[in-house]
């Protein structure tokens, strides 16, 4: 077994709609990938077509090197779209009909993963008293108990606090270092960056780009570079920027601008010879957020 | 195999956990039985004595209906002429239960990823329902049996009573709930609001069977006959008025309704056939019990093969 998560021209179509557009990517054992894409980019249809939830219209996808849906889904654990579980059971309860759908777990495995996600003192109420980051956390601990080869997550952190996100992204470190192989996706960038080493980013339904984390940044400071200026005379920086056919965007007496990498060179020394007087010029880093809307952007348009 | 007895034991686990289960229990356990005690020592009282009992029936009347046997024959009989019948109420709210809430709480995917093999997931659930059905039914004729304890220590009744044929009219219509169990399963799985699903079960059939009874009185099936014409061979009028030999209600309620069928023959009839209208349709008339078998494991096949089909093809949104 080569990969432990593979899809191989993966569609899924509603009609005439492709939610998910000949999707192929492969995932080794052990490493952690983020999902990216916005709301409707096909992100949830294809963890479900990994989890063996929907039937693809073509293309297949494998776990542990079986084609799912099949045996080898009862190794992965998932947690996708909003937390579910069966309101009049207590948290405890739902996790002991998970194990025992799953054909149980070892001794003492549901108070550890219980405790994994601090929620040892909350689970004796029903879960219809819990709270969304509760909830999140419960799934959480679901979706580990029976020690999955690997997770599928999606939006994990979703409707969480900074608190709980920080403590979800804590949790999925540690299993992480267990070695356990991860695909999460989100639309929250920051959480992926701070967790991820290879991201795949999809958008309306076709993989935009797959690859290390680094690669994204670099390909996405490739498509521009976004520098931020100051000036003696900020209006004549600001028209001739425009009349460089910019956007610059004017915040105080600071103007930032994005420039195509080709003629990022070249700007602090045409605005010089314009006759503008510049007292300050740094390019900004991207972050992964920035990064993704650019080669998203920059897919979308014509060419 | 262990895929199916794990969905087993956790869908017992839930049920267990669920309110419902217990209500019904009570109602079935508890308020039957002790109601039919209750009506039997009013007619003890009430009837005993008089001019009435010239004839020493009301010890008879009595013992029918509040004896251990009597009143644990009326737990099998008495859910089967409510409407909706007992029995597919508890059909329905354990489809609700066990199928229903998978989709009100969004938690197939969560089910099917803790279990992916789905042919074992939907036959744990039915087999679970038939469990509960059985617990159900077993614990009406105990308790049935107990009230009816009870009942001789101030009513003139006796264990007297055929109980092995009790036992087998019990464990018939445990058997021809399966289909009832499918039915429910599929209408509550078609449906994606639980509500509809449930009222589905209830009054689909009766519906349809009313509407046929409706054509039948009113229109008739005559104007086959100039098809027959053409189809000598098919006999359409005849295909047609036979169509109640093989309505869902009729045929699965056939154990529990067969000793008022019995008792109705051999009182009005002087043993002959009861006619086959309304009331005798009700009664079950011109339905033997091996008839019934066959149209309910009949109708079990067809609800099964939807059922398990449509799961098997069912995308998990």
């Amino acid at each position: 077994m080569d990969h432990a998560i593979a899809a191989t021209s993966l569609t899924k179509r509603y009609g005439r709609v492709a939610a998910v557009d000949d999707v192929s990517f492969e995932i080794a054992p052990g490493e952690i990938v983020g999902f990216l894409g916005p709301n409707g980019a096909g992100k949830t249809t294809t963890l479900r077509m990994l989890a063996g939830l929907i039937r693809p219209s073509r293309g297949e996808g494998h776990v542990l090197g079986q084609r799912v849906p099949g045996n080898s889904l009862r190794d992965v654990g998932t947690m996708i779209e909003e937390p579910s579980f069966y309101p009049y059971l207590s948290g405890r309860d739902n996790l002991r009909h998970a194990a025992l759908l799953h054909g149980g777990v070892e001794p003492g495995r549901i108070d550890a993963m219980l405790a994994f996600v601090k929620m040892e003192a909350a689970a004796g109420k029903r879960v219809r008293a819990y709270s969304q980051g509760m909830r999140q956390r419960l799934a959480l601990a679901r979706a580990l108990l029976w020690r999955p080869r690997v997770l599928l997550l999606d939006e994990p952190a979703n409707g969480l606090d900074p608190v709980g996100i920080a403590e979800i992204r804590e949790n999925l470190r540690a299993v992480a270092r267990e070695g356990v192989t991860v695909l999460v996706s989100s639309h929250i960038l920051a959480e992926i960056e701070k967790l991820v080493d290879r991201i795949l980013a999809i958008e309306k339904g076709r993989l935009v780009f797959d690859g290390p984390l680094e690669r994204l940044l670099a390909r996405a400071e490739a498509l521009a570079y976004r520098y931020v200026l100051r000036a003696t005379d900020v209006e004549a920086l600001e028209r001739v920027l425009r009349e460089a056919g910019l956007a610059p965007e004017r915040a105080g007496d600071l103007v930032a601008v994005e420039v195509d990498a080709e003629r990022a060179d070249a700007l602090v020394s045409d605005l010089v010879q314009a006759g503008v007087r510049i007292t300050e010029a740094r390019r900004e880093s991207d972050d992964l957020e920035d990064a993704y809307l650019r080669l998203v952007q920059a897919d979308a348009r014509p060419a | 195999m262990r895929g199916f007895a794990h969905v087993v034991r956790a869908e017992v686990f839930k049920v267990l956990r669920k309110r419902r289960t217990y209500v019904l229990a009570g109602l079935w356990w508890g308020l039957l039985p002790a109601l039919v005690l209750f009506v039997g020592r009013l007619v003890h009282v009430n009837f005993g004595g008089t001019f009435v009992d010239e004839s020493g029936g009301i010890a008879l009347v009595v013992q029918e209906i509040a004896s251990p046997y009597g009143i644990a024959r009326i737990a099998l009989i008495g859910p089967a002429y409510v409407s909706p019948t007992f029995y597919m109420i508890v059909a329905a709210l354990l489809a609700a239960l066990l199928i229903g809430e998978e989709r009100g709480h969004a938690m197939w995917k969560t089910v099917l990823v803790a279990q992916p093999q789905r042919f074992p997931v939907m036959a744990g659930k039915v087999s679970v329902a038939m469990l509960a059905l059985g617990v159900l039914m077993l614990g009406a004729a105990t308790s049935g049996a107990l009230f009816g304890a009870l009942g001789t220590t101030f009513l003139p009744t006796t264990w007297a009573g055929d109980w092995t044929g009790l036992a087998w009219l019990y464990a018939l219509q445990w058997a021809f709930c399966l289909a009832a169990v499918l039915f429910a399963f599929l209408m509550v799985f078609l449906f994606k609001n639980i509500a509809l699903g449930v009222v589905t079960v209830f009054f689909l059939q009766g519906l349809l069977e009313g509407l046929y009874t409706l054509y039948r009185a009113t229109v008739g099936f005559e104007p086959v006959n100039r098809l027959n014409v053409l189809f000598q061979a098919l006999r359409l009028q005849q295909r047609l008025e036979a169509i109640p030999q093989y309505f869902f209600t009729s045929n699965l309620y056939a154990p529990a309704r067969s000793p008022v069928a019995d008792l109705v023959r051999a009182v009005n009839t002087g043993g002959g056939e009861i006619p086959q209208d309304a009331l005798g349709q009700l009664l079950g008339a011109g339905i033997t019990l091996p008839h019934a078998a066959a149209v309910m494991a009949g109708y079990a096949v067809v609800f099964g093969i939807l059922l398990f089909w449509r799961f098997a093809r069912h995308d998990v949104e």
